[in-house]
């Protein structure tokens, strides 16, 4: 069976990017604090239009920000 | 803890006492035998707008897109969607339940009273609101300062 996961950079791209803060990132992408923090821990995965407003604010495509991995269990 | 997080305590709180009162409501009518039509109104009133509690947050939602600071998001709309979700099914659960329960006490070809209807009814309510506020919570998780985990 195909176990999939979700994997970004938020977090690295944030402090890359002039270490700016999850509150600051949230605003700038219309979501709240809460949403920033289960997306960087792994425990929410964003729509496809949140995602490319998060990879927009970093100036990279949204590959660089998200890798979707699929492994055989 | 954002807005949609303090609502899902409220409902669950909210649930909770609601299990007293239809409880201290029961003891009334077991001991008064009868029931008079306004507190059936007030029953039906109390299930219509509960029924509708669940529109709330995409209310609020649609009402502070023009604001600077979100409070009600994407995910937030997930978590609402699928407690709501939750709730409908164990309020089904509930009804099959009560209905089976009516059966087994009463048997094929006793007969309740249809005072039981209302009562049932608030219980559904109360039942809905509190798997509501309960499935949540599960999903935001216990969570840590502001809802970090």
């Amino acid at each position: 069976m195909a176990k999939s996961e979700m994997q970004n950079h938020v977090r690295r791209l944030r402090f890359e990017h002039g270490e700016i803060t999850q509150q600051q990132l949230a605003d700038k992408v219309g979501v709240t604090r809460q949403t920033i923090i289960a997306i960087e821990s792994g425990k929410y995965a964003p729509s496809l239009p949140l995602a490319f407003r998060i990879a927009r604010t970093f100036g990279v495509s949204i590959e660089q920000v998200f890798q979707y991995d699929e492994q055989e269990t | 803890m954002n807005k949609t997080k303090e609502v899902s305590w409220f409902y669950f709180f909210m649930g909770l006492a609601c299990f007293l009162i239809p409880g201290v409501v029961a003891v009334f009518i077991a001991y008064d035998r009868g029931i008079s039509f306004a507190p059936v109104f007030m029953f039906a009133g109390i299930v219509i707008w509960g029924g509708l509690f669940w529109l709330f947050p995409f209310t609020f939602g649609r009402l502070g897109k023009g604001k600077k600071k979100v409070s009600f998001d994407e995910r937030d709309q997930l978590i609402h969607k699928k407690a709501v979700m939750a709730g409908y099914v164990v309020l089904w659960l509930y009804f099959v339940a009560a209905c089976v329960v009516a059966w087994c006490i009463v048997g094929p070809h006793g007969t309740i009273s249809v005072n039981v209807m209302p009562l049932t009814l608030l219980g559904g309510l109360v039942v809905f609101t509190f798997v509501q506020g309960l499935a949540s919570m599960i999903q935001y998780g216990r969570g840590g300062k502001d809802g970090e985990k």
